[in-house]
C-alpha cells in the first residue's frame, strides 16, 4: 500500500502546476461577504496567511509583519489577508485580538475550515503568495526572519 | 485495496491526457508514524484497545486529492491508511487502508451541491457541525447529499441529509437538517449596521430496539440566531432546543429518564484599534446529541452531531494544559453525590496595546491579553431516586472550573522579544471527571518566553515554566530550548517534571527532543520523547491519551 501512495505522490510531484483559489465566499470581521476570486482580481501581490488565535508562531509572524507592513505596502502595494481558522471555541476572540494588536490586515473567518481544507493545509501557520490569481509560493511554519524571505519573494514578483 | 489501485491508475491516466495543464488539482499528504518503545521508567509498550503488544510501529497516512474540472465541478477523495494499526488512542474503527471520504461537488455563484462526504456547520455548531481533526482522530463527515442556494444575495438556504462517517463505515442513525441565514442589513440597505438572523433545524432518526419505548426514534433540534454589528460594537445570541429523548449514561439508554435539552449562547464586545473587549455567556442543559444514542459521550467523538467546546482560553504552554476544562453538556446521574444536567458560565477577554513612545509602551509598544473564565453546574432540584430534575434558568450550581490569565508581549529591541504569561486555575476534578476521591485543585502557573534573533535566519527561543498548587501532588517545573538554524531547519528540546507526590506522574521526566525541516509547503519532523498521560486538546475538544514513549516521524506536503 505504501508503495502505491509513494508512487502516486511521485507522479503528482513530477508535475509543476499553478493553483488558483477555490471559489468561496468568506465573512469579514464586520459580517460582510467577501468573494475570494473577486478579492484577488488585480495585478498586485496578495499574501494569504492562515492563522488562529491559539497558534503562537502564527501570531509571532503576523506581529512581525505588522511592524513593517506599512513599508511593504508603500513599496509593493502588497495586500495581506489573514484567514482566521478559529472554530466556534475561539472565533469570538479573533476580532478583539486583531483590533487589540492593531493589525491592518483584512481578516476573514474560515470557522469550519472550508478554505483550509480545499487548499489541503494541515499545519499552521501556512502562507500563500498570489500573483494574477495564481498561487506562486506556499510555506508552512514560522521561524523568526521568515518574514524577510517572504518580502524578498513579494519584491521579486511585484511590478 | 483494489479500489485504490484503480484510483491511482485513473489519476495517472487523466494526467497523461491533460499533460501539464492540470490547473485544478490540489493535493495534500500527511503521514504520522511512531515507533513505540518499552520504557524502563513507565512500563512496556501495550495497546489495550487492539490487545496488541507486538506491533511497535504504527502509522497514520492521509492522502487527499481535489480536482476541479469543467470549471464548476470538483471531485474530492481522501485515502487513509492505518497500518498495521492506528497510532495509540485512535478508535479501532480506523483500521487498514481504505477510502476515507469521497465527494463530487457542483458550484456556481448561487448553487453549491455535493454528493458523497461533506462537512457542514449550522451557526456556531451548537446544533450541527461536521469536521475533521486528524490529531484527535475525529472525522464525523456526513455521507449523503447537501444543497445550498443563495437567493438575491441576501438569503442562504442549505439542506443536508446523510449518515455519519464512523471509521470507514457509516452510522445507522440518519441526520437531516435545514439552515437559513438572512442578511437583513442588505435588504434594508443599512450601511453602518450589520444584522443577520438565522434559523436551523436538525433531525436525528435512530431506531429503538425496545418493545414499549417512552421516547421517539426521531429527535428534533431547532436553533434561532441573531448577529448584530454597529461600528465598533457587536453582539450575538443563539437559542437551541432539543426535543425529549432518552438519557444515556455509560452506554445505557434509559427508558424511564426522558428529558428535553436546550442551550443559550450570548456574546458581546467592543473593539477599536489598540483595544478589544469581549464577553461570552453560555448555558447548556442536556445538549449531548449523537447519531447513535448508545454512543453518547464516547471518548472518540464518533457519531457526534453538535459542537459544544469548552469556552475557556486555549493555553499554549505544556504546564498550562495539565488541568483542562471540557464542556459539561450531558446529564449524569451516576451517584447521588454527583448529579449533573449541564453547565453555566462564561468568559471575558481583554486585549490592549500600550502605545509606542509611552512610559509602559517603550520604543515598540507593549501588547497585553487578559482572560477570565468561570464555569459551574446547573442549579436545580435533582431527584436521584426517581431519576428526574428541574433546573433554574440562571442559577449557578457547584463550581467546576475557573481560569484567569494575563499575557504580556514585549519587544525590547530588534533582536530580543519576550512573552510573560501567568495563569491561575481552579479545577474541580470530582465534578468534571466524576472522580469521587478527588479534591478541587488550585494552581498558579508562570511562564517566561524569550526569542533572540542571531542574524542570517538563526534564532533561539527559550521557555521557562513553573506550576505551583495547593496540593502536595502537583509541583511542576518545565522548560523548552529551541534553535532555529535557518528559516528551514530547527531543533528543540523540552522537559516537564513533577516534584509533587502524584502517584502517576511524580519524579518522571516527560521530555521531548526533535527537529524539523521545512521547504515551501513540505515539512518533515522527527521527534523522540515521553508523552504524559492526559488530555490532548485541539479547538476545545480534548481526548485522553495514556502514557507512551517513542520515536515519531511526521511528513506534511501540499501541492
Amino acid at each position: 500500500m505504501n508503495k502505491i501512495i509513494t508512487y502516486g505522490l511521485l507522479i503528482i510531484s513530477s508535475f509543476s502546476f499553478a493553483q488558483e483559489l477555490p471559489s468561496l465566499v468568506l465573512k469579514d470581521l464586520d459580517g460582510n461577504d467577501i468573494n475570494l476570486n473577486t478579492l484577488v482580481e488585480s495585478e498586485n501581490i496578495f499574501v494569504f496567511s492562515f492563522w488562529a488565535t491559539w497558534c503562537v508562531p502564527c501570531i509571532n509572524e503576523l506581529d512581525a509583519i505588522s511592524e513593517v507592513y506599512e513599508d511593504w505596502q508603500d513599496e509593493t502595494k502588497v495586500k495581506l489577508i489573514a484567514i482566521a481558522t478559529d472554530d466556534t471555541r475561539t472565533k469570538k476572540r479573533v476580532r478583539p485580538m486583531v483590533n487589540g494588536k492593531g493589525w491592518e490586515y483584512l481578516v476573514l473567518y474560515d470557522d469550519n475550515q472550508d478554505l483550509k481544507r480545499a487548499l489541503n493545509i494541515t499545519t499552521l501557520p501556512h502562507t500563500l503568495v498570489l500573483k494574477n490569481q495564481k498561487i506562486i509560493q506556499r510555506r508552512t511554519g514560522y521561524n523568526p526572519g521568515v518574514e524577510d524571505e517572504l518580502y524578498e519573494i513579494i519584491k521579486e514578483n511585484s511590478n | 485495496m483494489r479500489k485504490i489501485t484503480l484510483f491511482i491508475v485513473l489519476i495517472h491516466f487523466s494526467f497523461s491526457i491533460h499533460g501539464q495543464t492540470i490547473d485544478g488539482l490540489s493535493v495534500g499528504f500527511e503521514s504520522n508514524s511512531t515507533w513505540y518503545n518499552d520504557d524502563k521508567k513507565t512500563g512496556d509498550f501495550a495497546d489495550e484497545a487492539n490487545k496488541d503488544q507486538d506491533e511497535h510501529f504504527r502509522a497514520n497516512n492521509y492522502l487527499k486529492i481535489d480536482y476541479n474540472f469543467l470549471s464548476k465541478l470538483t471531485a474530492s477523495v481522501q485515502i487513509e491508511s492505518y497500518e498495521p494499526f492506528a497510532l495509540l488512542n485512535y478508535s479501532t474503527n480506523f483500521e487498514g487502508t481504505n477510502l476515507g471520504t469521497y465527494s463530487l461537488s457542483y458550484k456556481t455563484s448561487n448553487i453549491d451541491a455535493t454528493i458523497g462526504h461533506f462537512y457542514e456547520q449550522f451557526g456556531s455548531g451548537l446544533i450541527l457541525r461536521n469536521w475533521e481533526d486528524r490529531q484527535l482522530g475525529i472525522n464525523n463527515a456526513l455521507f449523503g447529499g447537501k444543497v445550498s442556494y443563495r437567493l438575491l444575495d441576501v438569503v442562504d438556504l442549505t439542506a443536508v441529509y446523510g449518515n455519519h462517517r464512523v471509521g470507514f463505515e457509516t452510522s445507522d442513525g440518519t441526520i437531516f437538517g435545514f439552515n437559513s441565514e438572512f442578511e437583513l442589513d442588505s435588504v434594508f440597505k443599512w450601511d453602518e449596521i450589520a444584522l443577520n438572523i438565522g434559523f436551523s433545524y436538525v433531525g436525528r432518526e435512530d431506531k429503538i430496539d425496545l418493545e414499549n419505548p417512552n421516547y421517539k426514534p426521531t429527535t428534533n433540534a431547532f436553533s434561532g440566531r441573531v448577529d448584530f454589528n454597529y461600528r465598533n460594537f457587536y453582539s450575538s445570541v443563539e437559542y437551541v432546543t432539543k426535543s425529549e429523548d432518552a438519557i444515556v449514561q455509560v452506554n445505557q439508554v434509559s427508558n424511564d429518564f426522558i428529558k428535553p435539552g436546550n442551550g443559550i449562547l450570548f456574546n458581546t464586545g467592543y473593539s477599536k484599534r489598540g483595544f478589544g473587549l469581549d464577553a461570552t455567556f453560555r448555558r447548556l442543559e442536556n445538549m449531548s446529541f449523537y447519531s447513535n444514542r448508545k454512543k453518547s459521550g464516547n471518548i472518540f467523538f464518533e457519531n457526534i452531531i453538535n459542537y459544544t467546546p469548552g469556552l475557556t482560553k486555549q493555553h499554549d504552554y505544556l504546564l498550562t494544559n495539565i488541568f483542562v476544562y471540557q464542556a459539561q453538556s450531558a446529564v449524569s446521574f451516576l451517584d447521588p453525590a454527583l448529579l449533573k444536567a449541564g453547565e453555566i458560565g462564561g468568559q471575558l477577554d481583554f486585549f490592549y496595546n500600550i502605545k509606542k513612545e509611552t512610559l509602559l509602551g517603550g520604543k515598540y509598544g507593549t501588547k497585553m491579553a487578559f482572560n477570565a473564565a468561570y464555569w459551574a453546574g446547573l442549579k436545580g432540584a435533582f431527584d436521584y431516586a426517581n431519576q428526574d430534575y428541574e433546573t433554574e434558568m440562571f442559577g449557578f450550581g457547584s463550581k467546576y472550573f475557573s481560569d484567569v490569565s494575563l499575557e504580556i508581549r514585549k519587544k525590547w529591541n530588534p533582536k530580543w522579544r519576550s512573552i510573560f504569561y501567568y495563569v491561575n486555575q481552579y479545577y474541580n476534578k470530582k465534578e468534571i471527571e466524576g472522580n469521587f476521591g478527588a479534591k478541587p485543585i488550585v494552581t498558579n502557573i508562570g511562564v517566561i518566553e524569550s526569542t533572540h534573533k542571531l542574524g542570517n535566519g538563526k534564532s533561539i527561543r527559550i521557555e521557562a515554566q513553573k506550576l505551583w498548587s495547593d496540593s502536595e501532588k502537583h509541583d511542576w517545573i518545565g522548560g523548552t530550548f529551541e534553535f532555529n538554524l535557518s528559516s528551514k531547519i530547527s531543533f528543540y528540546i523540552n522537559d516537564i517534571y513533577n516534584n509533587g507526590d502524584d502517584s502517576s506522574t511524580a519524579k518522571t521526566h516527560y521530555y521531548n527532543a526533535g527537529g524539523s525541516y521545512t521547504k515551501g509547503a513540505t515539512r518533515v519532523g522527527l521527534n523522540y520523547g515521553r508523552q504524559r498521560a492526559g488530555l490532548v486538546c485541539v479547538g476545545g475538544v480534548c481526548r485522553f491519551v495514556p502514557e507512551a514513549t517513542g520515536l515519531t516521524a511526521t511528513v506534511t506536503m501540499a501541492f
